[in-house]
């Protein structure tokens, strides 16, 4: 294994779970979370000798965010609710589970119902623990735009929440 | 939303604020009822979005990309050789430094670091409570017998923070008391030691474990743990307000 493979291993490939979940919650749709992230890993082992960073994980959701982005007019093309492929993945089990299961996907269905702009920061902040500034590298935009996305994104999920009670 | 300070107390709970702004708006949120409110419904949230699912790559995503890397044409240069060389250097330079540095009474990093690794070890051997009581008058006394502070301790189960115990630690090679608490699925610690005039770091993060300190009295405070920032500045401001 040569010496760039191994650093990308060390570096960026830790960071695999954080890029699926980005591209799963953006694209809300399994199967084009896989090819979403399996893009954004080559493009990102490709152009690895440019990355000069410590952390290479808000240099990697960038990526898989551009990935989901060139990515997103082909699956408009295929025109499938990919929400409702989501949701069919879980099977019955135990009645906690069923439950515990219901609750977990009222609320994945709330936040997948936010407006992609406001999904973004929201999962950026709350999942992957990525800071203002970082969550502005990742999406190109100020961070003010961020702030603002941010709160809206939390005000517009507690309006669901009540709603959806 | 009226309060012209909202956002400013977003960020502040969001962990974006340090130094003298942190000072201003946590003053701030003392005083506003309007921004409390927004500070609980924030803590409520992110608990809530805990339970909203994190997707973790599928085995056969990560095979699939572990292949397709495979079949990348590897780029050995010379220069790659040397740079490795030369990291190793910088390696054994950096233990070096840290050997030294273990000499100096523990630096502003180094306390962060110490304080996150000692709530890291406990989590994960399984061993935070020596002493287990929800009782103060229990875990006080053997917290005097056993790391020779006498620490206040107070439990804060009304507002959320149960105390379940206690244990001596260490923080920079030099004992600590800490006091264990419970705050739904997470844990709280809380370390004392005696105060050594060092500067103490600002609120900060390592290991994923958000941090806190402060002094009072003759002792230093550290408050470590997982739970949201909203939480975390609940608790440390419950700590910082127990007097003996």
């Amino acid at each position: 294994m040569d010496d760039r493979r191994r650093r990308f291993e060390a570096q960026a490939l830790p960071h695999l779970d954080a890029a699926y979940n980005l591209a799963r919650w953006l694209s809300r749709s399994p199967a084009d979370a896989d090819d979403i992230v399996q893009d954004a890993m080559l493009r990102a082992f490709r152009a690895f000798d440019g990355f000069r960073g410590h952390d290479a994980k808000p240099w990697l959701l960038a990526i898989v965010r551009n990935c989901w982005l060139s990515a997103g007019t082909a699956s408009r093309r295929r025109g499938l609710t990919s929400l409702e492929e989501s949701m069919a993945d879980e099977g019955p089990g135990p009645e906690e589970a069923v439950i515990q299961a219901g609750h977990q996907r009222r609320l994945d269905t709330m936040i997948a119902r936010l407006p992609a702009d406001f999904r973004e920061v929201l999962i950026l902040r709350e999942m992957e623990d990525m800071s203002y500034r970082e969550i502005a590298e990742i999406t190109g935009s100020p961070i003010g735009t961020v702030m603002s996305r941010l709160a809206r994104a939390r005000t517009l999920l507690r309006e669901f929440v009540k709603e959806g009670a | 939303m009226s309060c012209e300070e909202l956002r400013n107390t977003q960020s502040y709970l969001d962990g974006e604020l340090t130094g003298a702004e942190a000072a201003e708006a946590e003053r701030h949120l003392q005083s506003c009822a309007e921004c409390q409110a927004f500070a609980a419904s924030a803590a409520d949230l992110s608990d809530g979005l805990r339970q909203a699912s994190r997707h973790t790559a599928p085995a056969h995503l990560r095979a699939a990309i572990l292949a397709r890397l495979d079949k990348e044409p590897s780029r050995f240069s010379p220069r790659s050789f040397w740079m490795g060389a030369a990291g190793g250097a910088g390696v054994s330079a950096l233990a070096a430094g840290f050997a030294l540095l273990a000499l100096l009474p523990p630096s502003i990093a180094t306390l962060t670091r110490s304080v996150a690794d000692a709530h890291a070890r406990a989590l994960t051997g399984g061993k935070t409570i020596m002493v287990a009581s929800s009782n103060h008058h229990t875990v006080k006394p053997w917290l005097a017998a056993h790391a020779g502070l006498s620490p206040p301790v107070s439990d804060f189960a009304a507002d959320g923070f149960t105390l379940t115990g206690g244990r001596v630690d260490e923080v920079a090679g030099r004992p600590a008391a800490v006091m264990v608490y419970r705050h739904g699925n997470h844990e709280l610690d809380l370390f004392a030691w005696p105060d050594r005039g060092a500067d103490l770091p600002g609120a900060g993060m390592a290991h994923g474990f958000r941090t806190s300190f402060w002094k009072a009295g003759d002792l230093d405070f550290a408050a470590v743990s997982d739970v949201d920032q909203a939480a975390f500045q609940k608790f440390v401001g419950l700590a910082r307000a127990q007097r003996e």
